[in-house]
């Protein structure tokens, strides 16, 4: 690939004895969608916290546009133009939602610098979001789907090119799945490179146009959505033909 | 907000508060012949700042200090020093103190943050503990007696003064201070950060915070005014001894704050306001009938606001029918008022 954005060389995870990740290289195309896919405890969301700073990896390297980035603190993603979402959410609960916000545009890449000018940002992302209409209720009072969304938000409020997104479609009913998939294709429409885990076929097949498929810490395969489903190896993790988890 | 776009919302909440600040600049002319009632506001003035202090660290960043007495008290006596032996003068001494305890606390405590939580409350303890120890141990300092201020001629230059009313000015003009300060960290991407943090350290570094950084500032800003209150209280009291760094004071700036309702940038004021006045009413009438009742019953009425309110007085308040009622048909708020 040319120039990708991301390009990941065989990282490593060991949580003690347990190797959530070992020794997997990708690369993320810039501009695109891509997914990353694989049963439950397949090592996704460790892959996505290494290269997300969360935790250094044990082995490997991360680069971001050609520099590399292995053991930067999560705080100096944000400034280099990479935003994410957690899986399990995290709202700022007792604060209202346009103030779970604000602190992404005065931190940000928007560097607001007033109260008035981060609350319009703010603003404009919630409208974005379809968030607009709750900007004042608390963020812990708000259902799975409108806390997902507000996920989405506070990463976006903070101008990223590159948007990791962990399973934000995760409990949602079809509808609002459905409203997602739309939503995260305009927030690339607007020019943002996205890395998505998701466990809902549906949406990985209609957004990706690239999938990584891990399964025990390790990638068994990776291309369009269509090879991803046809290989072999891929349809026997799925359906569970070793009695394997099936997604 | 433009003068021409105020509502009469707007107008008459200034109404409310000029008039407040007129009464509290008045009083002192009313009470100069009651030093008890002098006393119990000044003591309002510093232990409600104390607890805004205390606030800054504890309600708005989440990272519950009890070691906050020891902070005032290094003030007290860093300033005392200053005055006693290098003679300077008290209010360079002031300005000394906050800058050597802001310095301190930032450099010395700074590892404390690596700790979350519980651990970060007991280490604020033992931190405390440590001050009072080591100036009970330090010869310089007066050990166990304390150290005494000079008494002379009433001088503003030399913060002495032989009425209460200098003092309850003095105090009247910190704790409106520290709380203009307190509203507009409140309201900056400062107090952003630092609720972010509080709220959740993990999402405040996705988005570019660094939370240790901003809590070594929020520990500074507040020993800093730690040290202006131990200073005006060494002035005024003129005599200092480690017991003020005594954990226990910890938790009488911790009250005012969590009883009033930490979340907000008044509550430590009404708390503060509240208990002791409160406390010194109990004590009076209370205190010469049977020694001790009156922390029992101060204890009984903290545990009743706080089983019944835990989000504090003022949690309670701004939700509640009766500020309803007082902003509508009192303040006449409007649609227009609610902004955002
Ligand atoms: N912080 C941690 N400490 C120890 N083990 C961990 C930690 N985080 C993850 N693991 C383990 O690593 C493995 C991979 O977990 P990970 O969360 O990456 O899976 P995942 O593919 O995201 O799964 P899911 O689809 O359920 O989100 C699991 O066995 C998990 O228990
Ligand atoms: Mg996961």
């Amino acid at each position: 690939m040319e120039n990708p954005i991301i390009k990941v060389e065989s990282i490593t995870k060991n949580f003690k004895g347990l190797k959530a990740v070992s020794d997997v290289s990708f690369e993320i195309r810039s501009g695109a969608i891509t997914g990353m896919i694989g049963p439950n405890g397949a090592g996704k969301s460790t892959t996505f916290n290494m290269i997300c700073g969360y935790y250094p990896p044990s082995n490997g390297k991360i680069f971001y546009k050609g520099e590399e980035i292995t053991h930067k603190h999560p705080y100096e993603y944000t400034n280099m133009g990479i935003a994410r979402t957690f899986q399990i959410m995290k709202p700022l609960g007792n604060l209202p939602v346009v103030d779970n916000v604000v602190p992404s545009a005065y931190f940000g890449r928007y560097g607001a610098k007033s109260l008035k000018e981060a609350r319009e940002i703010a603003l404009d992302v919630l409208n974005f979001t379809g968030l607009y209409e709750k900007r004042k209720v608390l963020a812990k009072d708000m259902g799975t789907p409108d806390q997902k969304r507000l996920e989405m938000a506070r990463a976006l409020a903070t101008k990223p090119e590159m948007l990791f997104l962990d399973e934000v479609m995760a409990g949602l009913n079809p509808a609002e799945t459905e409203s997602a998939i739309e939503l995260i294709r305009k927030i690339n429409d607007s020019g943002v490179t996205i890395f998505l885990i998701e466990h809902i076929m549906k949406a990985v097949v209609s957004l990706c146009e690239h999938v990584i498929v891990l399964h025990h810490g390790e990638k068994i395969s990776e291309g369009t959505p269509e090879e991803v489903m046809n290989d072999p190896y891929v349809m026997e993790v799925y359906l569970g033909k070793k009695g394997e988890n099936n997604a | 907000m433009k003068t021409s776009t105020l509502t009469p919302y707007a107008i008459r909440k200034r109404i409310a508060i000029v008039l407040l600040l007129t009464i509290l600049a008045v009083i002192p002319l009313f009470l100069s012949r009651q030093p008890y009632v002098m006393n119990v506001f000044i003591l309002i003035f510093y232990t409600s700042t104390m607890s805004m202090a205390w606030n800054l660290l504890g309600g708005m960043t989440g990272q519950n200090s009890l070691g906050h007495a020891a902070y005032m008290g290094l003030g007290a006596y860093v300033a005392a020093l200053f005055v006693t032996k290098a003679g300077l003068n008290p209010w360079l001494s002031m300005l000394l103190s906050m800058l050597i305890v802001g310095g301190l606390a930032g450099i010395v405590f700074y590892p404390c943050f690596l700790l979350k939580g519980p651990y970060f409350t007991l280490v604020s303890i033992a931190f405390g503990e440590t001050i009072r120890q080591f100036v009970i141990n330090w010869d310089f300092a007066g050990k166990a007696t304390g150290i005494s201020l000079p008494f002379g001629a009433e001088s503003f230059l030399e913060f002495r003064f032989m009425s209460k009313a200098p003092y309850y000015y003095i105090g009247l003009i910190m704790i409106i201070g520290v709380y203009l300060l307190m509203r507009k960290i409140s309201k900056s991407k400062f107090g952003f950060a630092l609720r972010t943090i509080r709220e959740d350290e993990d999402v405040a570094s996705a988005i570019g915070i660094k939370p240790m950084k901003y809590k070594v500032y929020a520990l500074i800003v507040s020993s800093m005014i730690a040290a202006m209150v131990g200073s005006f209280y060494a002035y005024y009291n003129r005599y200092i001894d480690p017991d003020l760094m005594l954990q226990s004071y910890s938790v009488e700036f911790v009250l005012p704050a969590i009883v009033g309702g930490a979340a907000f940038v008044e509550g430590p004021l009404v708390g503060g306001a509240i208990l002791i006045t409160l406390s010194e009413f109990l004590r009076n009438e209370f205190g010469a009938i049977l020694p001790g009742i009156n922390l029992i019953l101060y204890a009984v009425v903290l545990l009743v606001v706080i089983r019944f309110r835990p989000v504090g007085l003022l949690g309670w308040f701004s939700e509640s029918k009766l500020k309803k009622m007082i902003d509508v048909k009192i303040l006449k708020k409007s649609e227009k008022d609610e902004e955002v």
